[in-house]
């Protein structure tokens, strides 16, 4: 739609709705295929975000911030209207952080399912088979599970289908060559020691192990990131 | 007015066919007992009568007489089942249906738009509807309820003219045996010479009703084509009901499974007629010798799948087996729409609504129904507190972007897991659980809070009475930064989570 078109529009608030959800030829062209991650560093250092309609996998030791990313893309996902999804094992999502991405979803909510680690794998067949989720988190970071080649292989191929972002938080790279893009984090807790200690939030360093494209892999000599989570609390 | 009646011959022997539909096509009857008298034949198909069953024979001379018979046993819970399954049959297509023993009767006024290439087609439509459920139905179309009924004694498929001379020519050579159910009342017709209703209609009327009665001048009148029983149509009832009553108890859960799919199956094939989906389950199971075992089986969403059904009862009988061998099971489906959502110009479509119901109960089944739904808040200032409710399936507004930075997350540990803490006086020194061993690099803290005072008896850090805690936020040895706190009543140490 043209300016001149959008200005035949009576009611401005439409026409401020509109307008919000136009985009430039040229910033479409750069985002298809890729989906905001909620946070712009890491929007750069993965050019233009995770992968739309295929696996991406972040990796980490524990206070890596690995479940603050997979929250950002959520939030973001949510805020794009998209319907989300978290297969979160051990049931571990946190109330304020719950609160916040469900503030975000005043239309389509997170649909969230807690289960086991047995049987993760299968609630994330089901979720991402039955089509229409934007982004779908499984979150693996404390799951013991050994997972075949195959489940990744099929897993894969239903996100391609339905056009899913599938992101897979994990203790250590499990996904291999089935991620389109993988990141590895290295985080490092950041007191207050002015006074007495006070946890001020994660330091976290972002590297790309993974590019979507070998294109990308060539222009960019740095695949490095750095992010902040701070505790609000 | 127009109305269809279905006609199902030998209801209850087509009752009991349905949960055996193997059996439709070799010959088959139905047996029961009088009080303490053998089991006779009651009902029979038309193969087991070219072959020679006759009703009132026993169970072993109708045996004898047909070698390859399929004899069933007629139960209150098949002619239950099966009277409902043919009410369904009328309110596939109609909002309101009357039912009168085998038959029913609906308006099929309004049918026409839906089947603009006649009334054939919608008797044909209704007949192959009832097939699909079980039945091997007779439909006929006609001005009133007395000739759809006499129609479907004479006829697999009918069609009475609207106008009443064209109605009255289409009865007049039908026998007049259609018209009446009363022996006698025939009897004393054919005496009179008039063997079909064209006979009796010319008749005088009054002399009719002078010498039969009210019963003669009423069949008299339906031979006239003149229709005046009365329409009395009921809404469908609130839940739907299968029952099976088995020929021995059932010890085990799996042939458990193999029966309640079958009534799943017929469930869900009724309420596909009327374009509704489960929305609940409640399961009777009449147990050996006696007692009833009651249960709910709740549904993340309706779903007309029998598969995700089967699954979640199957769940529910292994957490909560019954008490006693199984010997009937009964079947109470509730009855639910699922409604088409309005999607957004501007965002991007979610999943198709019935999809995602088959998914949330295929979730439910899977991982219990309680761990599937959206995040909750809590009327609590416990860190770990956390409620799920249900996934909204209808779309709604579109979403606002979250404000601020990033923040930080807390994994938790529901429940918290208690661990041994070493103390100095600075604080924590080291921390020993299940899963962590691990000296305290710097430890902040601590943060002293309490609640939930006004419960009154004190809880476990677990429970829901009142609580005081004093929370630490530790950077261990192994690099993460854990939340745990101390019981202020106890003195004892929980691992709530740690940041992520």
């Amino acid at each position: 739609m043209s300016v001149r078109a959008l200005d035949l529009v009576r009611d401005p608030e439409i026409a401020r709705e509109i307008s919000a959800h136009l985009v430039s030829l040229e910033r479409l062209g750069e985002a298809r295929g890729r989906r905001a991650t909620g946070l712009p560093a890491l929007d750069a250092l993965l050019g233009g975000g995770w992968p739309r309609a295929a696996l991406s996998e972040i990796s980490g030791r524990r206070s890596s911030g690995r479940t603050a990313i997979v929250r950002a893309a959520l939030a973001a996902a949510i805020a794009a209207g998209e319907t989300t999804a978290l297969i979160d094992v051990g049931g571990t999502l946190d109330a304020r952080a719950a609160t916040g991405v469900a503030a975000a979803a005043a239309g389509p909510a997170l649909l969230w399912i807690r289960c086991v680690a047995a049987q993760a794998l299968k609630a994330v067949d089901l979720v991402v088979a039955a089509g229409g989720f934007g982004v779908v988190a499984l979150d693996l970071c404390d799951a013991r599970l050994r997972l075949p080649d195959a489940a990744w292989v099929r897993l894969r191929h239903a996100a391609r289908a339905q056009g899913t972002t599938v992101l897979v938080a994990t203790s250590a790279r499990r996904l291999g060559a089935f991620a389109a893009a993988a990141v590895e984090l290295g985080g490092a807790p950041a007191f207050d020691t002015d006074g007495p200690p006070l946890f001020t939030g994660l330091d976290v360093r972002v590297s790309r192990v993974r590019a979507i494209s070998p294109q990308q892999r060539h222009e960019d000599q740095s695949p490095c990131a750095s992010l902040a989570f701070t505790s609000r609390s | 007015m127009r109305l269809a009646c279905v006609y199902v011959p030998q209801l209850a022997l087509q009752a009991a066919l349905r949960r055996s539909p193997e059996a439709r096509e070799a010959p088959s009857a139905l047996v029961a007992a009088q009080g303490k008298s053998k089991p006779r034949v009651v009902e029979l198909c038309a193969a087991a009568r070219g072959a020679g069953v006759r009703p009132g024979m026993t169970a072993a001379q109708a045996a004898a007489a047909c070698p390859g018979l399929r004899l069933f046993t007629a139960t209150a819970a098949d002619a239950e089942a099966g009277a409902a399954a043919l009410a369904d049959v009328g309110y596939a297509f109609a909002p309101r249906v009357e039912r009168d023993g085998e038959r029913i009767y609906f308006a099929a006024d309004d049918l026409g738009r839906l089947y603009p290439d006649g009334e054939r087609t919608i008797a044909q439509a209704v007949q192959a509807h009832a097939a699909r459920l079980g039945f091997g139905a007779r439909v006929a179309i006609a001005p009133g309820k007395g000739s759809a009924r006499v129609a479907t004694r004479a006829h697999e498929l009918a069609v009475v003219p609207a106008e009443r001379a064209a109605a009255r020519a289409f009865l007049a050579p039908l026998p007049i045996s259609f018209f009446t159910d009363d022996g006698e009342l025939s009897a004393a017709f054919r005496r009179w010479g008039t063997r079909t209703a064209g006979a009796v209609a010319a008749l005088p009327p009054s002399a009719v009703a002078l010498r039969l009665g009210p019963a003669g001048a009423a069949v008299a009148r339906l031979s006239r084509a003149e229709d005046d029983e009365p329409f009395l149509p009921q809404l469908p009832p609130d839940a739907l009901e299968e029952a099976v009553e088995l020929d021995y108890p059932i010890y085990e859960i799996e042939p458990l499974a193999f029966v309640l799919r079958g009534l799943c199956d017929r469930a869900l094939e009724r309420l596909a007629g009327r374009s509704l989906a489960c929305a609940g389950l409640t399961l009777r199971l009449s147990l050996d010798p006696r007692g009833l075992d009651v249960r709910e089986v709740p549904l993340a969403a309706p779903t007309r799948e029998a598969k995700t059904m089967v699954e979640l009862v199957r769940l529910d009988l292994a957490r909560r087996p019954p008490e006693a061998a199984v010997r009937g099971v009964h079947l109470i489906a509730l009855p639910a729409r699922v409604r088409a959502t309005q999607l957004d110009i501007l965002r991007p479509a979610g999943p198709a609504p019935n999809r995602l119901a088959a998914t949330l109960a295929r979730l439910g089944a899977l991982v219990g129904p309680e761990n599937v739904g959206t995040p909750a808040a809590v009327d609590s200032w416990r860190e770990e507190a956390i409620a799920m409710q249900a996934y909204p399936l209808g779309g709604g507004a579109p979403g606002t972007a979250p404000g601020g930075e990033p923040g930080l997350c807390l994994r938790h540990r529901r429940p918290p897991e208690e661990i041994e803490v070493l103390m100095e006086r600075d604080g924590p020194a080291a921390l020993r659980g299940a899963e962590t061993t691990a000296r305290v690099l710097i430890a902040a803290g601590p943060y002293r809070l309490s609640g939930e005072w006004w419960r009154g008896d004190p809880g476990d850090p677990a429970g829901t009475g009142s609580w005081a805690r004093e929370y630490w936020d530790v950077h261990a040895s192994d690099g993460a930064v854990y939340r745990l706190h101390r019981d202020g009543r106890s003195g004892r140490f929980y691992l709530d989570g740690y940041y992520d």
